[in-house]
């Protein structure tokens, strides 16, 4: 029966999801037909009904979907998994539909899968075909729900997480495949966690995927490697050393999970296109043939001798620069296993080494006392970092593929904070195809960005002594040559001396006395002192408020200018910048924090922001991303063009309502009026995200304002369950000063109630998919330490603040009551007070 | 050394000794001296000379005794030595190899200080003969070329560096020292670099090496082309340059903590004090104590680079931890402050550590940082020549920095704060500033601090006219800089302002001294047209318009000066004279200055005589100034914001060949080949041999 179902042709099958009427007449066949696990465009589309009866004939294109996990008898595997899952499922299902459901019945369904993948799959295989045999397949509204369109990652996330059933959980382990690669990723703090911390039968379900993706992305494989050390440090320190997760962490990062065949792999994404790999590499090659041999010896060299302030790690690799280049260049051409053996050590190294660099800094930094020393010892420790660049390295919190060139160290800032070190940095890269693939771009030297006396023009040692002295005979004197080896700009300025002179004994002026009167050939040019004046008054008012260096607060200045501008400045003055694909990234370096709750608060916002898009409520709110790399350190994506409300405060002396004329204009211009709405779909949109996730410590210091009004939380350190020292403070529902209120127009105002209004809706649409929210963070709690998780009953209270049960009118006075509690709330005003004391912070 | 006498002892029965009292060795050279060949009698003559030790002395007081007929007759058996030694380098046994190296450094320079007269071919034809010399100097910067970049011992490489300074040093005037023409066929830069981009053989030689190229660098400079010139011009490698500048940096900072040492101790205690106070009545040149003698070899280094080496400038901003600091209570303090040419230079250590130690107390710095301290202590005291050339020479690097667009924009950048320890003249009227209170800014406000304590400072009898002139350029660069690019530094100009119109006072009320030996007009111009940058540009580079509005409060309250300037000038003008045309140029830059005090002094007047106010506040003065803009007329004048490009020949070629004259004298007194005693080479050659 199976097979004849299985001949059902995709473009049926999808016919048949398209229409759910038909699906419910033919229900047999729809019931088991197999989720195809490809992920993207779908290549089974092409394949004939008739192929695909032979399970070990199946079509080639299935090979894909193996990507790199293995060769056909993975593919088998997987597909018979699923099929038969389905048949467990279905008769689960139907037993639980019965309300028979009772642990006994689930009796041997899976099998505990080895660490071996293809032993893993197979075996369920044969189980599950035991179990066909006797299924009866009936209709299933759950298997009907899978395989339906709406059936999307947090479905899948959920049930993943929800049911008990090992055959549920094996399908969705196996359905993983078929979603798109970034929308699963969203979920992979949920995904590892419940793979550290739940049975072994989730575990088995998710390994799979996790390590078929690790195979694929080294970021991967680096993000899982580093979540699962993070989520792991809540357990025992004798179990967590055996724990699964720590097991996994080791395989991944012992660089095991390096593709199987590279050759397969280079094909599989690109198959036409097998010339562009070669061509490219052909194309490194010349260039590599055409620069100067003694530069690319010189290179290998730097190489070497930065290694040595590596760890021994990396220096196995630089000192080993033929490795690089052979997996740099030749990876379409490497389908020697041997060579690939020599090059998997530099996968992940260049990276961790990288991240490991920055993080080394941070812990130094933290033991210098003052701003200003450490703001010193950044920048150096950066120069120094920048002879190791560029590198095979990324920020994982970019959006697009890229490798770092070069940090501009000056323009780094250490951030404020009490004991820790956090710091600010920008990052040059290059855009580029592919981290992986991609050769990393050369090395311009710092001052290449002079262009003029460039290094080529002048004879190189390459060249014979007799050479070089013929070539350079002809110049006798080197500081004649000046004009030859400084088109600077400067150079504008240098004008020949006699020249100054004659110009200068032109400009006789009319107040000079009589004695000369001579030729006056030129018009003397007269300006006003009034102008020059003005001019510079207007200059300076002219240029964006910038803020006053501070060394007690060295991040003011820096963030308070301008991204674009940043960019361009900071473009001007770098040997790169010239590049087309040259960007600009900037990363917040934390050594010592906990990011978890950060990346917790992440994905609740993101998740959020989803939702207020598809329910169209204009509520404006910033997600900025995490990157966990252990439970004490981490990265931020720091907001552009946004400086905290204290900064603000402080720089200017200014009321928020007086600041926000003085960057937009007066109360009527069209600017003031778009910061202002900006502002109050801003508020509203974090005021309930402080409301649903108790976010404290709500201080001006963690409130940041942006160039276009838009205000953003920031610092997650408190939510749910855990309130800095528990002081009492901040008891109400969230934070909204009256000068807040003064900015949106005060209280009987517009944009006041248009306030009101976004808090309603976006309390509704919240609430309608609360699950989504809800799920993203009771995962998180399985197995947790985390402070926010403190207490029995965080997901309890986090569901209640929902309101399922309110009427959409008790919801509206339920609104009024919280907005109305913080207006007024003196706790608020109380802790600002108390921060101001204790912290400085306005 | 009981090797060597095992050794002594083996040899004594192959060879038979005649006169017991004269060492065996010393013998041997007789023997060549002899007219005979010395391997007539002893075919293994050479194999055993090498490995005996040398006796420099002797070895130079003979070549020394000889006059040119006696040297032609035994000139043969020199050259056989000569090619000796050269082809002992290539020897296995490493004895032989510095014994060999010993003797021709003592060849060198027995042969040189005989024939002060002689010319270099002569020299050339004596040590090696012409016909085989190119062959024999090429040999012989072959061995040295692979000693220096192979894995042998550090001690070689140093008697290797030490032969090489000694080489290029054995005549006052490096130019006439025709064998380092065959320095420059046979080049051996590829080995300095070398040794100065891997850390640990930059700690041990970097000094030598650094002091070898910038001698190197400056043999017949003006007149051929230089190889080694080209070559440092194009070094791009970042970790070589960077080397460069450690070396370059650890010597500086040497210099300014045995500064900071000797000022202590002269600070130390009231007792101290009033014994210095005793002593300096009877002595008259107390500071004499105070003046660590200056390494003008490290600082022609430093110029060689900034001057010929563009990427170079990158590595004056790399920041370095402070070395002085940190390290002062952790390496002994030498008991005697070593001669700064003394080879050896000290406590290297830090050089070694790549990674940047932590200490909380750890300033950073950067090379730029302490070349700027060291010039702050160098320009405090210009009496005695070795000084000023240090002064001038900081004052040229300066220029050179200064002209640069990449060394501009790390000076100017906003990011880039430091606190820069400048030593101040310590003087009756001032106290001296508290260390900790100043302000960490961005480095160009240190070059002008740095160039206004030097106005201040040297307005004396004994008038440094051309570092005053530099002084000014440099402000003057810094200036256009600033304006061309729109950088408005929050820099106290106003000390710079009262600093430039109190030179021009001194200038006035010397006159008559400073005119009998200087041109004065020029310094005048300069200081004028200085002020004319700001009154016409301020709006470019003034931190803010108030800055503006001071600017002219200084000039309305100094107007005695201008006034008095303006008289000179113009009755100098008048008279036909040498002076004449300088003179008018200077009435001519005046315009504008003059303007503004006849514009603005009746309006201060009518201000005070309306408000029956005798004596106007500064800030009246700033209200009549910001209310009377309008009315006042400027002239624009050309050419304010160009300036002459440094440039090395011809106008400095005669200072830099004086300099590098008193370096190399400087340095074959200090090279010795006796601080590598033969007992650490022995034990180190000891398990080889």
């Amino acid at each position: 029966m199976g097979d004849t179902e299985l001949e059902l042709s995709p473009a049926r099958l999808e016919e048949l999801q398209k229409s759910p009427s038909t699906s419910s007449t033919s229900t047999t066949s729809s019931l088991s037909l197999p989720s195809s696990p490809s992920s993207g465009p779908r290549p089974l589309t092409s394949s004939s009904p008739s192929t695909s009866e032979g399970l070990p004939t199946s079509s080639p294109p299935l090979d894909v979907i193996s990507e790199g996990v293995g060769e056909l008898s993975l593919v088998i595997d997987t597909e018979v998994a699923k099929k038969a899952c389905q048949k467990v499922l279905q008769k689960v299902k139907f037993l639980k539909a019965d309300g028979e459901l009772s642990s006994a019945n689930s009796e041997p369904v899976l099998v505990n899968g080895t660490a071996h993948p293809s032993e893993e799959e197979a075996e369920p295989v044969k189980n599950v075909r035991r179990r066909q045999k006797n299924n009866s397949s009936k209709q299933s509204w759950l298997l009907r729900l899978f395989e339906s369109k709406l059936f999307d990652i947090s479905m899948a996330i959920s049930y993943l997480y929800n049911s008990k059933e090992p055959g549920v959980q094996a399908y969705i382990g196996n359905r993983l495949f078929s979603f798109r690669n970034e929308d699963v990723d969203f979920y992979l703090p949920q995904l590892l966690n419940m793979y550290i911390h739940m049975d072994e039968d989730v575990g088995d379900a998710i390994k799979p995927y996790v390590v078929h993706r690790c195979r694929q992305s080294i970021n991967f494989s680096l993000q899982c490697a580093w979540l699962l050390g993070a989520y792991s440090s809540d357990m025992h320190i004798s179990t967590q050393r055996h724990s699964r997760g720590t097991k996994l962490r080791k395989l991944i990062l012992s660089d095991e999970l390096k593709p199987s065949s590279q050759r397969i792999r280079r094909e599989m994404p690109q198959p036409p296109p097998s010339c562009p790999p070669t061509l490219h590499h052909s194309q490194g090659m010349s260039e590599h043939s055409l620069s100067p041999s003694k530069r690319t010896h010189q290179r290998s060299k730097s190489d070497a001798t930065v290694s040595i302030s590596l760890s021994s790690n990396l220096k196995r690799t630089a000192s080993n620069p033929k490795v690089e280049t052979s997996q740099d260049e030749d990876l379409s051409s490497s389908s020697d296993s041997l060579e690939l053996e020599a090059g998997t050590p530099v996968r992940l190294t260049p990276q961790r080494e990288f991240i490991k660099s920055l993080m080394g800094i941070g812990k130094r930094l933290a033991t210098l006392p003052t701003k200003e020393q450490k703001t010193q010892r950044l920048i150096s420790e950066l120069s120094l970092l920048n002879h190791k660049l560029p590198a095979r390295v990324w920020l994982p919190t970019a959006g697009f593929d890229h490798h770092v060139v070069r940090v501009p160290h000056t323009q780094a800032v250490v951030l404020n904070s009490k004991d820790k070190a956090p710091y600010l940095i920008y990052v040059e890269v290059l855009e580029c195809e592919n981290f992986e693939t991609s050769s990393v771009p050369v090395r311009i030297p710092e001052t290449r960005i002079r262009s003029t006396r460039s290094v080529e023009n002048l004879p190189d040692c390459g060249i014979t002594p007799d050479q070089r002295a013929s070539s350079f005979s002809t110049v006798p004197n080197y500081d004649n040559d000046d004009e030859a080896w400084s088109v600077d700009d400067i150079g504008e300025l240098q004008v020949e001396l006699p020249e100054i002179h004659t110009n200068s004994c032109d400009n006789i002026s009319q107040f000079s006395v009589d004695s000369i009167t001579s030729q006056e050939s030129k018009e003397p040019i007269f300006i006003a002192a009034g102008d020059i004046r003005r001019r510079l008054s207007e200059q300076l008012a002219h240029t964006p408020t910038t803020f006053k260096r501070d060394p007690e607060d060295p991040s003011a200045v820096a963030l308070k200018e301008p991204w674009q501008e940043k960019v361009r400045r900071i473009r001007e003055g770098t040997p790169y910048g010239h590049l087309p694909n040259w960007r600009l990234l900037s990363v917040i370096v934390k050594c010592g924090d906990d990011l978890r709750q950060e990346l917790l608060a992440y994905q609740v916002l993101k998740q959020l922001q989803i939702i207020w898009e598809q329910e169209r409520v204009p509520l404006w709110i910033k997600p900025y991303k995490i990157l966990v790399i252990s439970s004490d350190s981490g990265m931020i994506e720091p907001v552009v063009n946004a400086v905290s409300i204290h900064q603000v405060k402080k720089q200017s002396q200014l009321s928020l309502l007086d600041y926000f004329r003085q960057e937009h204009g007066n109360y009527n211009t069209e600017e003031f009026l778009t910061a202002q709405r900006n502002f109050v779909q801003s508020c509203a949109g974090y005021c309930l995200i402080c409301y649903l996730l108790q976010v404290k410590d709500r201080h001006n210091g963690n409130i940041l304002l942006d160039s276009e009004g838009h205000i953003i939380h920031i610092d997650f350190g408190f939510i749910l369950s855990s309130s800095p020292r528990n002081l009492g403070f901040e008891t109400s529902a969230f934070k909204l000063t009256s000068e807040f209120v003064d900015v949106m127009g005060g209280l009987d105002g517009d944009m006041f109630n248009y306030y009101r209004m976004l808090m309603l809706q976006g309390l509704i649409a919240a609430r309608k998919h609360m699950e989504k929210v809800i799920q993203i963070v009771e995962i998180m709690h399985q197995g947790s330490q985390l402070p926010c998780f403190h207490g029995s009953s965080t997901i309890r209270n986090l569901k209640e603040r929902f309101h399922m049960n309110l009427t959409e009118e008790q919801l509206q006075v339920l609104v009024e009551q919280m907005v109305d509690g913080s207006m007024r709330s003196i706790t608020t005003k109380l802790y600002d007070g108390f921060q101001y004391l204790t912290n400085g912070i306005m | 050394m009981a090797q060597t006498e095992k050794k002594a002892g083996l040899l004594r029965r192959t060879s038979s000794s005649k006169k017991p009292l004269k060492e065996k060795v010393v013998l041997m050279y007789d023997e060549i001296f002899a007219k005979e060949d010395p391997t007539k009698n002893n075919p293994r003559f050479w194999d055993e000379l090498f490995l005996m030790k040398v006796n420099l002395e002797y070895l130079e007081g003979k070549l020394e005794s000889l006059d040119g007929d006696e040297v032609m007759k035994i000139k043969d058996n020199i050259n056989s030595l000569f090619h000796h030694c050269v082809q002992a380098l290539g020897e296995e046994h490493q004895i032989k190899v510095v014994n060999a190296l010993q003797t021709l450094c003592a060849l060198f320079r027995g042969v040189h200080q005989k024939n002060k007269s002689a010319t270099g071919f002569d020299i050339i034809n004596m040590l090696m003969g012409f016909d085989k010399a190119e062959l024999r100097m090429k040999e012989l910067m072959e061995s040295l070329d692979s000693l220096l970049c192979g894995d042998g011992s550090e001690s070689l490489k140093s008697l290797c560096l030490k032969l090489l300074l000694c080489l290029v040093t054995v005549t006052d005037n490096i130019s006439q020292n025709t064998i380092l023409e065959y320095v420059m066929i046979n080049s051996i830069f590829e080995a300095i670099l070398q040794i100065l981009s891997d850390v640990s053989s930059r700690a041990q030689h970097g000094y030598d090496a650094v002091v070898l190229l910038a001698l190197l660098v400056n043999y017949r400079k003006y007149e051929s082309v230089n190889p080694y010139i080209v070559k440092l011009s194009i070094v791009d490698d970042e970790p070589t340059l960077d080397g460069m500048g450690m070396v370059i940096h650890h010597a500086l900072t040497e210099y300014n903590r045995q500064y900071k040492d000797k000022e202590e101790e002269n600070q130390g205690g009231f007792f101290s004090t009033l014994t210095s106070m005793v002593g300096s009545m009877f002595i008259a040149d107390a500071d004499e104590k105070l003046s660590v003698q200056t390494n003008e070899a490290i600082l022609l280094a430093l110029y060689e680079a900034v001057h010929l080496n563009r990427n170079f400038i990158t590595v004056l901003a790399q920041s370095h931890p402070e070395i002085d600091m940190a390290t002062t209570p952790a390496t002994p303090v030498p008991a005697s402050p070593t001669t700064p040419l003394s080879t050896t230079p000290p406590s290297l250590d830090m050089m070694n550590n790549p990674e940047l130690p932590l200490d909380p107390n750890l300033q950073t710095s950067n090379l730029l940082i302490t070349f700027l301290k060291y010039s702050s202590i160098v320009m405090q005291d210009t009496k005695d020549e070795h000084r000023l050339n240090s002064a001038r020479l900081c004052l040229i690097i300066l220029t050179c920095i200064a002209e640069d667009q990449y060394a501009d924009a790390f000076l100017h950048d906003d990011n880039m704060n430091f606190r820069v320890n400048l030593h101040r003249m310590p003087m009756r009227h001032r106290k001296k500033a508290a260390d900790k209170n100043i302000p960490s800014r961005p480095l160009v406000c240190a070059v002008l601090d740095l160039m206004v304590e030097f106005i201040i400072t040297h307005m004396m009898k004994e008038f440094p006219m051309d570092l005053y002139v530099r002084c000014i350029q440099i402000i003057h660069k810094l200036i256009c800089y600033q304006k061309k690019c729109r950088v408005r530094m929050h820099y106290t100009w106003r000390e710079l302002w009262s600093a430039l119109i109190n030179l021009l006072k001194f200038l006035l009320s010397n006159e008559t001294i400073l005119l009998a030996k200087h041109n004065i007009f020029q310094l005048a111009l300069q200081v004028v047209n200085l002020f004319n940058m700001f009154i016409t540009y301020g709006d470019t580079f003034l931190p803010t318009p108030s800055s503006y509005d001071e600017l002219y409060y200084e000039i309305i309250r100094m107007h005695q000066v201008f006034d008095n300037l303006y008289c000179m000038v113009l009755r100098v003008s008048t008279n036909a004279g040498q002076w004449k045309e300088p003179a008018s140029k200077v009435t001519h830059a005046l315009v504008n200055v003059r303007a503004i005090i006849n514009h603005f002094n009746p309006k201060i007047e009518s201000y005070a005589a309306v408000n029956h106010i005798s004596q106007l506040s500064e800030d009246q003065v700033l209200e009549v100034v910001r209310s009377n803009y309008d009315t006042l007329t400027l002239k624009l004048q050309d050419g304010l914001d160009q300036f002459e490009r440094y440039s090395e020949q011809p106008r400095e070629a005669g200072f830099f060949k004086e300099l590098v004259r008193s370096i190399s004298l400087n340095v074959r007194k200090n090279v010795s080949l006796s601080t590598m005693s033969q007992d650490v080479l022995l034990k180190e050659f000891s398990s080889i041999s």
